[in-house]
């Protein structure tokens, strides 16, 4: 069984640099498919790898309708088949795992179909590469997964720092999941940057929002040299709070 | 293994999938500028039987890990075959390579990806003429219709830029005589009820001669979705008795509409704008509209932002025509439903159009041009209202206002 792992929440919280360290424990148990829902896509930079120029699935899919709507596409290769020989071509692979990046959510226009199209070669690859695990590095507005993927949660990860702003975008998500197709198995909260404790204004809101914590992580003093330098996070110490932290993370998850 | 080859084969191998950590070496794909595959059916003379032909360095002179140009060329001959067999022996590259341990394909045509593994090259697997030997060996061991086949690799990359035109020439024919398949040829039409969500009685009905309304699916596509999930959104219709040919009325069609539009409609004309004409989602590329001052058409295409000649804009006029409902005179279509010989035929077909967007004028100026009204239809640099429609029509004589087109009985 596959198991899909959704990572979303405020930005500027750490979600990026938690799903890059959750990609590089779980790829040490089993094959990897980091998707990068972010427009922001920077998931690449977390992990210290090359996108390669490669396009984005959002860029597929405006060529796709683009190319629909000029005739340009033959008849003889089904629109489904085009999705998914693009869908490869787009993969980056490394070393336990492959990234796919999403990109911009979709423009004008009719995408009822390559929607369709996209969630199928999406569920078509998962079974091809054979991924035990799905990583997804999600904007908080979950864009990509209410619209490109039937493909339900196992486990959501929710980042916060503690803040009100942030424990209130992280309450939105998970009433956001609830109007969702996208079913969802196991929903945490993970409250990142974390000085001596946290404060009581925040533990009531935490409560108040119904969301459990499944971890609390201490502010990492080797994030801002690694932030100045570009370096991934994947290069943090061994006794790094973020990595020991999202290691504990990577056990519950596996 | 069979026969001495240094590869195992048979479908078991063919979900086996090559990523970068096991890769030995690719050939094709995107990193690669030219490749293709190419299948030709050739007569008896034409092929010697058996021979396997590399054209360009083979895999010792590559560097592992490397991606490389390359070219397969199958001619067989055989007393049953005919061009229309070449898409499906072609097609065929991609399963017995697949069905190769340790060998990969993927895509197809000017887009061909191949990947060998190195376990694969441990087992050694050292020549390419070896995957030319196993293909014209799963040839002819599963395809009796072919009495003889002979394989040629290209890996030399100038020679591979000497054969592609000849390859896309082929591929375009190829797809020129599947556009050349019509209503009457199939038994079968496919639904589709993507866009329920936001027209909850709209159906799309896909046709050989019917684009459905977003223009991103046809009947093949149709077919292969409905194939692979025949419960899916997208599913097969079986069209029944032609009621109405000129209209385009089929009795499966109508019954397959009355259950999926919650029994709003039960009748649908696929080639007539009027009484009772196709539903309309949110999602079609243009509308076709009715020009009461004419009696004739005007088309828009989502993407032409001005006003049309009755005044209205694409979005304004879109409020007006979708949300899953038959309006008479309102059209939601695919683009490339104009080219269709079955558009709006019952109508007039492209004869009754009298006003188009420019840029949709010239995608398609061949089919209005075979009709003899490219010159007879304005665009909005001609035209700015109905009045000068009408003066416009009436000084080039455009055909359906000096009353020359017969409607078809």
């Amino acid at each position: 069984m596959i198991r899909t792992i959704a990572i979303a929440g405020k930005g500027g919280t750490g979600k990026t640099s938690v799903a890059a360290l959750l990609i590089n424990f779980l790829s040490e148990r089993g094959l990897v498919l980091a998707v990068d829902a972010d427009p922001a896509m920077n998931l690449n930079q977390a992990l210290g790898v090359p996108l390669d120029g490669a396009q984005t699935i959002g860029g597929i899919r405006e060529t796709l309708t683009k190319d629909v709507s000029q005739g340009r596409i033959s008849p003889s290769v089904t629109k489904m088949d085009y999705m998914f020989s693009k869908m490869l071509e787009t993969l980056v692979e490394f070393r336990g795992f492959d990234l796919l990046a999403m990109g911009r959510p979709e423009g004008l226009g009719c995408y009822c179909a390559p929607n369709e199209f996209l969630r199928r070669a999406l569920d078509r690859l998962a079974k091809d590469y054979k991924y035990r695990y799905i990583v997804m590095d999600c904007e908080a507005g979950m864009e990509h997964i209410s619209r490109q993927t039937t493909r339900d949660i196992d486990i959501l990860l929710i980042t916060s720092d503690p803040t009100i702003r942030g424990i209130t975008v992280a309450s939105r998500v998970k009433n956001l999941i609830g109007e969702l197709r996208t079913k969802v198995g196991k929903m945490g909260l993970i409250v990142n940057r974390v000085r001596d404790g946290l404060p009581p204004e925040i533990e009531k809101a935490i409560n108040d929002s119904d969301l459990e914590i499944i971890s609390t992580i201490p502010e990492d003093p080797y994030i801002a040299d690694l932030e100045i330098r570009g370096a991934p996070v994947t290069s943090l110490p061994s006794d790094s709070p973020l990595r020991v932290k999202a290691k504990e993370i990577a056990e519950i998850c596996a | 293994m069979a026969d001495g080859f240094h590869a195992d084969m048979g479908p078991q191998y063919e979900g086996e999938v090559i990523r970068k950590e096991n890769l030995y070496i690719e050939f094709g794909g995107p990193k690669v500028a030219r490749k293709f595959e190419l299948a030709t059916v050739k007569s008896p003379e034409e092929v010697e039987n058996e021979r396997i032909e590399l054209i360009g360095p083979d895999l010792k002179d590559f560097t592992e890990g490397g991606s490389y140009p390359l070219a397969i060329l199958v001619d067989v001959a055989g007393s049953e075959l005919d061009k229309d067999a070449e898409a499906i022996i072609e097609r065929r590259i991609h399963m017995f390579t697949n069905y190769t341990e340790g060998w990969y394909h993927m895509n197809q045509r000017q887009d061909m990806w191949l990947r060998m593994n190195q376990d694969c090259h441990k087992k050694g697997f050292e020549s390419l003429r070896e995957l030319g030997e196993i293909l014209s060996f799963l040839y002819t061991s599963e395809l009796s219709i072919i009495e003889s086949i002979q394989i040629t690799l290209v890996t030399d990359d100038k020679k591979i830029e000497e054969l592609l035109p000849h390859a896309l020439e082929v591929y375009t024919a190829r797809d020129e005589r599947t556009r050349t398949l019509r209503d009457e040829d199939v038994d079968t039409f496919y639904g589709c009820v993507l866009c329920q969500s936001f027209a909850p009685t709209h159906l799309s009905v896909i046709t050989p001669d019917r684009i459905a309304n977003c223009g991103a699916i046809n009947w093949f596509d149709g077919r292969s979705a409905a194939k692979i999930d025949p419960e899916g959104p997208i599913f097969a219709i079986p069209k029944g008795d032609l009621i109405d040919p000129i209209k385009g009325e089929y009795s499966g069609v109508n019954k397959i509409e009355s259950e999926r539009s919650m029994a709003t409609y039960d009748r649908v004309y696929l080639y007539s704008a009027f009484e009772h004409p196709h539903t309309s989602c949110g999602c079609f590329e243009a509308i076709v509209f009715y020009i009461p001052e004419a009696d004739g058409f005007g088309v828009v295409n989502r993407d032409f932002k001005g006003e049309t000649v009755i005044g209205e804009t694409f979005s304004h006029m879109a409020g007006d025509t979708s949300g899953g409902r038959q309006v008479e005179g309102r059209l939601g279509t695919g683009l490339e439903q104009l080219m269709s010989p079955k558009f709006i035929q019952a109508d007039g077909g492209r004869k009754r159009i009298v006003w188009l967007p420019k840029e949709i004028k010239e995608r398609y100026k061949e089919a209005f041009e075979a009709d003899g009204v490219y010159d007879k239809i304005p665009t909005e640099e001609d035209v700015k209202n109905t009045d000068e429609l009408m003066e416009f029509l009436e000084k080039v004589g455009h055909p359906w206002i000096a009353g020359e087109v017969e409607l078809p009985e």
